[in-house]
């Protein structure tokens, strides 16, 4: 009797969740109206402001989607604010991941639902993450019910010039509400993994039948592509030549117009230093070689990985660019000591440099803090793996006006868990995004939940 | 199913219990005959030299099995276990390790291993291979291991891969790292033979166009073999009894490695460890277990154990698993942490395993997080990746908690080990360090700084599912 009650609540279930995804379309105007909410006040937990410390039962308050009071347990609250009891608590703001794949795999081995790579050419800056950005995907409701809310989301790593990154929030109503920068940044990945040997089915150190086959290949074409990149944007901006007069005048002020180039145009943004480039390489001498054309076009560097460059942290420091460092859980070396990688975190930021973390691929995403909290086991100090997953990031980003820490007028992305967010241990209790209070649940929850949820201990 | 058949394979199960006890006799006899491996590893390789007692004291000693003991000691004697307690004398010449502020608890055992096997670990020319020996890979001096013992790592299973429906032999190690192949070697270890059902064989023989290309095809190839053990054990059986009868004119059936090895997972001498994720496996796999009498050790991943755990307790089998790995494939979408905790809670015995050169590194963090997801106990979680494994393999009664007697397997964290914040200060096998923190260099005390082996990719389930490891 009791299975078939189960079934049908689990038909209930089911039928409801299907009639959801029929009127999705209908509701959604709905649902942005309803949007605007009372102020809610979270009290009684210990708040990680990240930018002026801890607060012991402190007060954190978000209205309209911004948080508008953060301090001690005196704090205002205002008048039909929804009161949140988080006695026992930590509040933290929401952790932003430097480099994620959300919405671009759902299953990665089923070639369906991956949009990793778009293997045909190697330069492919005019790639475009926002277009392939799949808001709807299951994982993002599992990610950030650890207390994840914001994001990089960047292109597999199989081209030099993948396509450029967007910066999402992990919740909200459509795709447009969840990309909160697109063309954020563009990835420059130079390492033996971009290498079209394996391609051409050669291996060895012979090269193969594709060119860029070598580190030599990708650094000419890379270089290459940033000249012709100048070039058109030289062409754009002087006038017609001589030896173009006898051409049929433009419609423009008699001068030729150019056809516009959408790869070589995708690439002026990062020429002028405008957005930054990030540097994707592990070995020192990949870091130092995409270095050293980076700083020939005057790029704006984000360095990505590191995790094999332990001999040159000091250049690196020198450098005065931030790192996304990782993933930490590569392997050492053989006759590396074991952790030559956990250790790098702490090793950069005695340097002076700073530090985000990421979790990279779509099956690891909600471990992101977990990485951040083993550094400080091989001498990363605690608060500093706290702001590599917060307001380092949104420093890096360009978003720290908004993001990255329990401010007043930054975005009320706020996380409630039941001890340190940076312990495996730890259960994440309530996520705000935007203020919203965001369901924690996800298939995962509903897969617990429909087969009976977790016995009590005997 | 039908009330007739439910009864009939309740008493084939039944038929099962008694048959491994029955076959044990026989095939005792037959060992000498046929030299056939008997049902462990080899024994005790001769130790060089007798270890010094050892004391670690005033640790917060986690024992996994009757709880915690703060400012607590252990004495190990002879590489064993001689005392648990709060006050413990040093005994005369003993070694003692200050474990204030530490934490104590046994080594850690990982029951899902590819390490140190070179990448040989699919013979993935045909589908049934249970002949293969994992031992004939063995290669002690891979760095997986040492990065392994640094996380507090000492006892593993490797396994065969699952691209076959049945793989090879595993060999059990105990992480003495630095010594021979023969001193790592767990002495007197059950054996245990890897199957697997699934994505994995359908792919692998399915893009040659063969059978198995389907679950169809994976489980009547499953059932065949098994079907030829049967007889093959059948006529052996046969045999030694006209043997034993005197008969002079007896004939030997002509020996085939593969069968053999099967018929031994009929009598019971082989522990079968099953790669499988989706529900409907476990139940295939059990009922043909109950057909053909013999015992499921544990299923491995065992993403959806949770829907059928009851069924899965009832049975008998442990699961080896993740505590959040998921969506890789088809077959791993319905995966949900909760699973380890829900599916204990259910009865089942669970571990949690690495197949990984990653994950193996850092096991306890992967236990912290079944209190995260589940609420488990800290003992309920220490369990599933030391006592609960160690079951899995079948060494339950040697390591996996620290009782006296058993052997002297520990280490020593600077802090709570379910945390993301510990580190091994020290990985003690049969009462020898093997692995110090404290050490320059790579912290290892009998390494002889031979070169190590072993390539920058420790392929895992998931890199071998996408593509970018070595075919597991």
């Amino acid at each position: 009797m009791k299975r078939l009650l189960l079934w049908i609540a689990g038909f209930l279930f089911i039928s409801s969740f299907l009639f959801a995804q029929a009127s999705k379309q209908k509701t959604r105007m709905a649902t942005s109206q309803v949007e605007a909410t009372g102020p809610i006040a979270i009290r009684g937990g210990k708040l990680l402001t990240i930018t002026h410390g801890v607060i012991e039962n402190g007060v954190v308050v978000m209205e309209n989607g911004k948080i508008t009071a953060v301090g001690a347990a005196s704090t205002a609250i205002p008048r039909g604010a929804t009161v949140i009891d988080a006695t026992g608590m930590t509040v933290y703001p929401g952790l932003i991941d430097s480099e994620t794949n959300l919405g671009l795999v759902e299953v990665e081995a089923d070639q369906n639902s991956n949009d990793l790579n778009e293997p045909s050419d190697e330069i492919m800056p005019h790639m475009h993450v926002a277009d392939a950005f799949h808001s709807e995907t299951q994982r993002i409701p599992v990610v950030r019910v650890n207390g994840i809310t914001n994001a990089i989301v960047a292109p597999g790593t199989q081209n030099s010039l993948p396509g450029q990154d967007i910066f999402i929030q992990l919740d909200g109503k459509d795709r447009d509400q969840m990309i909160v920068v697109p063309d954020i940044a563009l990835p420059l990945n130079f390492s033996a993994a971009q290498r079209r040997r394996a391609m051409s089915g050669q291996g060895g150190g012979g090269g193969g039948a594709r060119f860029p086959s070598t580190r030599m290949g990708l650094a000419a074409q890379l270089r290459q592509t940033l000249i012709d990149a100048q070039d058109y944007e030289a062409k754009l901006q002087s006038p017609a030549r001589p030896s173009d007069s006898n051409k049929p005048a433009g419609g423009r002020g008699g001068s030729d117009r150019q056809k516009r180039d959408l790869k070589l145009e995708a690439l002026l943004p990062y020429l002028h230093g405008q957005k930054p480039v990030v540097i994707g390489a592990e070995d020192g001498y990949d870091v130092e070689n995409a270095m050293r054309l980076a700083r020939e076009f005057n790029l704006k560097v984000v360095l990505n990985h590191v995790t094999h460059s332990q001999d040159i942290l000091d250049e690196i420091a020198s450098w005065k660019v931030p790192v996304i460092v990782g993933p930490i859980y590569d392997f050492p070396r053989a006759d590396e000591r074991y952790d030559a990688v956990y250790s790098l975190p702490g090793e950069l930021y005695k340097r002076g440099v700073k530090i985000a973390f990421a979790s990279y691929r779509v099956e690891h995403n909600r471990n992101l803090p977990y990485a951040a909290g083993y550094s400080v086991a091989f001498g990363l100090p605690y608060e500093e793996a706290l702001k590599a997953v917060t307001i380092n990031p949104a420093e890096i980003w360009g978003v720290a006006d908004k993001l990255g820490s329990l401010d007043v007028g930054k975005t009320a992305n706020v996380v409630i868990a039941n001890g340190d967010p940076l312990d495996v241990k730890t259960d994440v209790k309530q996520v705000f995004i935007e203020g919203r209070n965001i369901p924690m649940e996800n298939r995962q929850t509903r897969l617990r939940d429909q087969y009976g949820g977790v016995p009590t201990a005997r | 199913m039908s009330l007739l058949s439910w009864a009939s394979r309740s008493a084939i199960s039944v038929l099962a219990l008694m048959l491994p006890l029955a076959a044990q006799t026989a095939s005792d006899s037959q060992n000498s005959a046929s030299q056939n491996p008997g049902s462990t590893q080899a024994p005790a390789a001769q130790p060089s030299s007798q270890p010094a007692d050892l004391l670690i004291r005033n640790g917060t000693v986690l024992t996994v099995t009757h709880g915690v003991i703060q400012n607590g000691s252990v004495l190990v004697h002879n590489g064993k276990i001689a005392q648990v307690g709060t006050t413990i004398p040093a005994p005369a010449g003993a070694t003692v390790i200050d474990a204030t502020g530490k934490y104590v608890m046994p080594g850690i055992i990982d029951c899902h291993s590819h390490l140190a096997l070179d990448g040989d670990v699919n013979e993935a020319t045909s589908p049934i291979t249970p002949s293969m020996n994992m031992l004939d890979a063995f290669v002690n001096t891979d760095k997986g291991l040492y990065q392994a013992l640094a996380g507090g790592v000492t006892s593993l299973l490797l396994l065969h891969g699952s691209a076959n429906m049945i793989g090879g032999q595993a060999v059990v190690i105990k992480n003495k790292f630095g010594l021979s192949r023969e001193q790592m070697l767990f002495p007197n270890a059950p054996r245990s033979i890897k199957f697997a059902s699934g994505e994995n064989p359908k792919r692998v023989y399915g893009s040659r166009n063969q059978l198995p290309s389907t679950r169809m095809g994976n489980f009547e190839i499953q059932r065949e073999a098994l079907q030829q053990a049967k007889e093959y054990m059948r006529d052996w059986d046969d045999y030694n009894a006209k043997v034993q009868k005197g008969d002079k004119e007896a004939r030997a059936p002509k020996r085939d490695l593969k069968l053999e090895a099967l018929a031994d997972v009929l009598r019971g001498k082989l522990l079968v460890q099953i790669h499988c994720y989706r529900a409907d496996e476990f139940l295939t796999e059990m009922q043909m277990a109950r057909e053909f009498g013999y015992h499921v050790r544990a299923f491995h991943h065992a993403l959806e154990a949770y829907k059928v755990a009851d069924k899965i307790a009832a049975e008998g089998v442990a699961i080896a698993t993740w505590p959040d790995w998921w969506g890789f494939k088809d077959e791993a979408w319905d995966a949900q942490p909760w699973n380890a905790v829900m599916s204990s809670r259910h009865g089942v015995r669970v571990a949690l395993k690495s197949d990984s050169g990653d994950v193996v590194r850092r096991l306890n963090q992967d236990a912290g997080k079944v209190i995260h997801y589940g609420g488990a106990t800290e003992d309920e979680a220490l369990k599933m990746i030391t006592l609960n494994p160690a079951w899995i393999i079948g060494v339950d009664d040697r390591v996996g908690s620290l009782d006296v007697g058993k052997d002297g397997d520990i280490t020593i964290w600077d802090k709570d080990p379910l945390s993301s914040y510990a580190k091994v200060e020290k990985a003690i096998i049969d009462g020898e360090v093997y692995f110090d923190n404290s050490l320059p260099g790579l912290g290892l005390t009998h390494w002889k700084n031979a070169p190590m082996s072993g390539s920058d990719f420790e392929g895992s389930e998931m890199d071998e599912e996408l593509g970018i490891g070595e075919a597991h």
